[in-house]
């Protein structure tokens, strides 16, 4: 564990040290920043938007806007969080411009995931559905905190930092929307709550 | 510890923020307390369940389309490198004043007229609403002179002095446009005609703009140039553009993604 967290440390140092040199003109080092954060990002934009392509498109729009905007990086805070407020801007942007679009609902069903033996498959399909489902009735905060706390590694304290709340709010919105998805999940799996 | 104690560190509980201590306590209050040992199966079930949202990969079109932007960004900021130094914020004050004495005369009027315009309005309050249109005309017409004599500059920056002078042309009339959508065609400087792009965003239902914009759309190479013609034009609902962007695909020089920003162009504005 310990080692892990000097690990970490190093990381962090040298993601912020990219960043910089970014920011300083050699925007080549963007790629290594791409190499390390895409699939991280591809998969924040995914679970929140729950189509590939759109994801694709924004991912790409996160590390365009991190080189227009390099010089506002003040290499004070964790690279990460950086990145996700701009991830968060984008997405929000996507929103605005896209209030017609086709509901989060019927998207997810463009993903295929795995394939298991075929009633475990249907069964994990069937479920990975419900929660989708489940997931995209919830507000926009709620899922973008849900996520990020639950799969993009961030502690609360730095959710609170990139959303610029407190920790308290972020805590209290990570266990409504946890409670709300649970009562969700359970009226699309039947109509009895959990 | 108390049943809503326990409540607020169930999130802390579920991603393992919290101590040794907190966990047993939270341990020791559940195995006696029902509703909270609900709430905690509950909440850990659904966080659990999450679980089945599994990483998935990105097409392999992704990293291309990276890298076509990350070089097309690099070309473009090392040339604007070397066309634009740094500058101080004096210096660039300076560098909005013009260098031909006749342009200097025309933004000196321009000043005095404004002025003068501004004093006569707080002094007198029943001011004529036809001589301040008179005068209004006048402003318009100097700017237009003032832009126009800009644009010819032999410096990139006056040139683009003179496209932000036209920015506020309530008319801009058929010689500014003709100049502007010349300094798209032909200017050397991209930034230059990036800033022609932008000004004719502003006049795009005056004479002229649409047919120039979509002509240009062939003529240009860089493609930062390219995606900014690209963009006004969807964002103008120029259907017409459609046969202009699709000849723009059949260029065999034409990087990535700006064929894809012209695919997507025809797709949004063939519905």
């Amino acid at each position: 564990m310990k080692a892990q967290n000097k690990g970490k440390k190093v990381d962090v140092f040298s993601d912020n040290q990219l960043m910089e040199q970014v920011r300083d003109g050699k925007v080549e080092k963007m790629a290594i920043l791409f190499e390390r954060y895409h699939m991280m990002l591809f998969n924040f934009m995914l679970r929140l938007t729950g189509n590939k392509n759109i994801s694709e498109d924004l991912v790409q729009d996160v590390f365009y806007r991190m080189l227009r905007y390099r010089h506002t990086y003040k290499g004070k805070n964790k690279f990460t969080i950086w990145m996700y407020q701009i991830a968060r801007n984008v997405h929000i942007d996507y929103l605005r411009k896209n209030k017609n679009a086709v509901p989060l609902d019927d998207q997810w069903e463009e993903i295929h995931s795995r394939e298991p033996a075929p009633m475990e498959h249907m069964e994990q399909e069937k479920d990975i559905q419900l929660i989708r489902q489940a997931m995209s009735r919830l507000s926009v905060k709620k899922r973008e905190i849900l996520i990020l706390s639950r799969f993009q590694d961030l502690k609360y304290k730095e959710i609170a930092e990139l959303m610029d709340c407190h920790i308290g709010t972020v805590k209290a919105t990570v266990h409504r929307a946890i409670k709300d998805l649970g009562k969700i999940y359970g009226e699309l799996s039947g109509g009895i709550t959990p | 510890m108390k049943c809503n104690n326990i409540k607020d560190k169930i999130p802390d509980y579920l991603t393992g923020e919290l101590e040794d201590s907190q966990r047993r306590s939270i341990q020791d209050h559940i195995a006696e307390c029902l509703s909270c040992r609900e709430e905690l199966e509950e909440m850990t079930a659904t966080w659990t369940r999450l679980g089945v949202l599994d990483e998935e990969q990105p097409s392999r079109d992704m990293r291309t389309k990276f890298y076509a932007m990350l070089e097309t960004y690099k070309k473009e900021a090392e040339q604007k490198k070397t066309e634009e130094p740094r500058r101080s914020f004096g210096e660039w004050l300076s560098l909005w004043w013009p260098k031909r004495p006749a342009a200097q005369f025309a933004l000196s009027a321009t000043f005095l007229l404004v002025g003068l315009i501004g004093g006569f309005f707080i002094q007198s309050g029943s001011f004529q609403a036809q001589t301040a249109a008179r005068l209004n005309e006048e402003i318009q017409s100097m700017r237009r002179t003032l832009a126009v004599s800009l644009m010819n500059q032999p410096s990139a920056s006056e040139r683009i002095k003179g496209i932000n002078t036209s920015y506020d042309l309530e008319k801009p009339g058929a010689e500014t446009i003709e100049m502007l959508l010349q300094t798209l065609n032909s200017d050397p400087n991209i930034n230059v005609r990036l800033a022609a792009v932008d000004a004719l965003y502003l006049f795009y239902n005056q004479p002229g703009v649409r047919d120039g914009l979509m002509n240009s759309l062939a003529q240009q190479t860089s493609p930062l140039v390219q995606v900014s013609l690209i963009d006004l034009l969807v964002d103008i609902r120029e259907r017409k553009a459609v046969d202009a962007f699709r000849r723009l695909i059949n260029k065999e020089e034409l990087i990535p993604a700006v064929k894809e920003k012209a695919e997507e162009g025809i797709q949004k504005l063939s519905f």
